[in-house]
This record gives structure tokens, sequence and C-alpha cells, in this order.
């Protein structure tokens, strides 16, 4: 069937054509950049501190140490185990600090309290301080990321 | 000389920016000096720029050299200690003049038809003004531009589907780190005075075509407002304004320049007393309060959902007050009142 007029003019189809292949051009950029302004980042599998170092750590006493980027904190409990935390705070990841007197960690960005086990017990913190498994091994302690 | 003029009017035609100026007139009223405002901000935008390239000449972006650079600069680069102190005296005044440009604006309804898009390029210029802030607060990397930086960063994170992804782009990574230095340095410097002079193009473009606006009540009984020809009377008084100002801050910047604190450790605990720069004290003051669980949902998504709300309302203000002579215009102007007192009594509070 021929028509007696075009549907569209010659204009219409090749302003389409043209900017439908623009746009398709812009899309394509635009995956590869999102995918470019994120660095790849990741966090230990796992750190390992000499025994020798926390060995005479007293109970209800903390230790820091790297994880990554961030602070990890290694807790002496009253039976003598180890237990370790990431040292940032759950409401806005400002770096907690363990008050010795009250045995609590203390975030000072908004004022927001941990118990000595990571409890969160007052202010904004919505979670409790996040866990690591530690163990030890010959002389080392290994700390990871808890499963 | 005459030659050489008309040689550059026959090439550029400026006559018709001369005469434009020449026609250009100013309502007078009682609100005039909120006039002053707009260029004002241009003053210290152009401060802004230029102490802002000095500094740079110095400022090394990465871990290891941001916060010693910053304290080169100030002890041993020739009236460094100055230019630092102006440049972030000066951000201070210009975020003081924008808000109270907005808040003129806002209050005397300036906004409404047919200035809707110059309002919001405004916010769009408030919203970069504000990340200018924000970025540079990071810059001289001390444990308080850290725990600031980690604050704010972490804020999208509460939000759906972006949130985390948002995080990353602003932080470089998971974590605030050295990257973030160099990629919040690239958007102080780069990034935003590229968005500024578009929002700024325009919004001037559409302040000169529209003229100034006259006050509402005027507008609406259709009063002939007394006017001051822009070229030479305002443009001598703004002026005078302009001279008075840069008196103040250069006075400021002497007696009260700021100092630097102890380079950030990313293994530090926070400090005690943190404290934003003073225009995001409301924000802070809230956030502190807020409960960790509001309705059974996440008080962090409660907060930054209410503050996204706040500034689309604040984005879209012309649309929303489109009745301004009626009732509705009326009920606008108490809320904005009372989100007004808001701002201000949760900053008091912080400081407290």
């Amino acid at each position: 069937m021929k028509l007696p007029y075009s549907l569209f003019s010659r204009r219409a189809f090749l302003n389409s054509l043209i900017g439908g292949w623009l746009a398709a051009l812009g899309a394509a950029f635009i995956g590869p950049l999102l995918k470019y302004i994120v660095p790849p980042t990741r966090e230990p599998d796992q750190v390992s501190v000499p025994l020798a170092d926390v060995k005479d750590m007293a109970p209800h006493t903390v230790k820091g140490f790297p994880w990554g980027n961030k602070p990890g904190l290694l807790k002496k409990t009253e039976e003598g185990d180890y237990i370790a935390f990431v040292g940032v705070c759950t409401h806005l990841d400002c770096n907690v600090k363990f008050v010795a007197e009250q045995r609590r960690f203390f975030c000072a960005c908004h004022e927001g309290w941990y118990d000595e086990n990571g409890l969160n017990v007052a202010g904004p913190p919505p979670a409790p301080l996040r866990r690591l498994a530690v163990s030890v091994e010959g002389e080392a302690l290994i700390i990871k990321k808890q499963v | 000389m005459n030659v050489l003029r008309a040689w550059i009017e026959e090439r550029l035609g400026l006559r018709a920016v001369t005469l434009f100026l020449e026609k250009k007139e100013v309502p007078r009223h009682k609100h005039t000096f909120l006039y002053y405002t707009g260029s004002s901000i241009l003053l210290f935008l152009g401060i802004q720029i230029v102490t802002g390239v000095l500094l740079a000449f110095y400022y090394q972006p990465t871990l290891a050299e941001a916060n010693a650079s910053v304290v080169r600069i100030m002890t041993e680069m020739p009236l460094g200690w100055l230019v630092r102190s102006v440049h972030s005296w000066s951000a201070t005044f210009m975020i003081a003049l924008v808000f109270v440009h907005l808040l003129g604006i806002a209050f005397t309804k300036a906004y409404r038809k047919p200035r809707e898009a110059t309002w919001v390029t405004g916010v769009l210029l408030l919203g970069a003004s504000l990340a200018f802030g924000f970025t540079g607060y990071l810059l001289p990397w001390d444990e308080l531009s850290l725990a600031a930086t980690k604050v704010g960063t972490n804020l999208p994170k509460a939000l759906p589907v972006v949130g985390a992804w948002l995080t990353r782009v602003m932080r470089a990574g998971e974590d605030v780190t050295g990257d973030t230095v160099s990629r919040f340095f690239i958007f102080h410097v780069s990034v935003l005075p590229l968005a500024v002079m578009a929002f700024l193009g325009i919004h001037l473009f559409l302040v000169q075509r529209h003229g100034m606006s006259v006050p509402l009540e005027a507008e609406r009984k259709g009063v002939k407002v007394p006017i001051l020809p822009f070229w030479p009377n305002f443009a001598f008084r703004e002026a005078g304004v302009w001279l008075v100002l840069l008196g103040l801050l250069m006075t400021i910047a002497v007696v009260a320049a700021p100092g630097i604190g102890p380079q950030a450790d990313l293994m530090a605990p926070a400090p005690e007393g943190i404290k934003p720069e003073w225009y995001f004290l409301f924000m802070f003051q809230t956030l502190k309060l807020f409960p960790a669980r509001v309705l059974g949902l996440n008080g962090e998504l409660v907060a930054v959902l209410i503050m996204m709300a706040g500034m689309a309302a604040l984005f879209l203000l012309p649309f929303i007050d489109n009745r301004p002579f009626a009732r509705k215009g009326k009920v606008i102007t108490v809320l904005a009142w009372a989100a007004f007192a808001y701002a201000v009594g949760m900053s008091i509070w912080s400081l407290l």
C-alpha cells in the first residue's frame, strides 16, 4: 500500500536518527565513567598481631591495631580472651575511643556510647560495634572478618 | 582614544551593553538594601577565586603533604597566613551573604512569576557554595576536618539504592583516606568552579532580563515605585558597601587568623568537641538529637530524608508558593519563618 503522504518528514526522520545516535553514544560513555570514579577498595581478609605485643594486656583494657584503613580495637576480657572490633561508630563513621575508667566506648562526634562488649547503649548509634573474629595461631593473633 | 574606541565598538558592539546599563533602574523602597547582597556575594566570590589560586600555588593535595603544606603556607610563605585567613573569612562572609540574599528574596517573595528560574539557579548556587565549604574544610587535613568529612560523606549511605555508591564516589573508596583529599581538592578547584560559572551565568542573565523585582504589595496594588538609576547612583552606593565589607573582612582576617590542628590520623579516635562549620550546625545538632530508630525505621535514614525533603521544598519554592497573594502564600510565609527559627535555634543550641 502506498500512502498519499509521508507519516513523518525527512527532517523529523534525520533528527531522530542522529539524536538517537548521539544519545546512545552518550549512554555508552556514561557507563565506563561511572565505573572509573569508584576505585576498588577491599578490606583485609585478616590481619595478624604478634602475641608478644598483647600478652601483657590487663583485663578490660584495649589496644589498637590497623584494620585496613580503619582502626581495629582489641580488648582483653575478664577471662583472658581477646575480642576485636572495628573501631568505627555505627552512627556516622567516626572513630571511637575506649574510655578505660568507664569501660565503655565513646564516639565524640555525636556523643554515642557502647559498653565494653560493643553494644550500643546511649546516644544515636543504631547498632553495636562491628565484631571481628579472633583466634590464636602459634605466636600470633589472627583477626578475621566474622562470618 | 576615540579612534581606538570606535575600532573596538565596530568589532565588539559593546554599545548595546552600556545602553542597557544606562537605562537600568533600581526600585527604591524599604527593602532596597537587599539588592546590595547579590553584588556583595560577587565581591567575595572574586576574593575567593584570587586567594584560592594563590593558595593552590603551594598547597599539595596528598595524604603526606596536605597538612604540612598548609602549615608551610602559614609559616614560611610571605603573608601566607593572611592569604589563608582571607580565604577562610571571605568564605564565611560569602556564605552569610548567600543566606541573607536567599532569606531576603524568600520573605519578599521575589521568586514569584516570572522569576522562578532565577530562584532555581540561585538554590543551585547555594548548594555549590555549601559544597565549596564542605570540600574546603577537609583540605587542611587536620583531626577536625577528618571527623567532619567522615560524618558528611557517610550521610548519603542511609539512602536506599544509590546511597552506598554515592558515599564511595565522594570518598574515593570505602573510607576517608588520602584519595579523598585529592578528590575533594579537584572538586573544590575544578568541578565546583565550572558548575558555579554555568549557574551564575544563567542567574545573572536572568536578573538582567527581568530587572529588579518590586515589593509584593506595590505589585498587587499597581503602585508605581520610585526608582534609582543604576548608573551611576546605585553603582556608587554599591561601591560604598563593598568598601565597608572589604574593610571588615581585612580587619577580621588580620586579628582572627584561623589556626590548624594536628595532622589527621586515620587510626585515631575522633577529637572531643568536634563541630562543623557554622552553616552546618543546625544539621549537626539535628543528627545528634535524632534517635537511632524512629517508628521502626533507621533514624539516620529518616533524618536524611527530612533534610532532602527540606532541600526539595526550598528548590521548588516558587512552584509551591504559586499564589503569593492568597491565603496559601501567607501559610507558606509562616512555615518559612518556622523553618528559619528552627535552623537558628538548633545552631544556637549546638553551641551551648
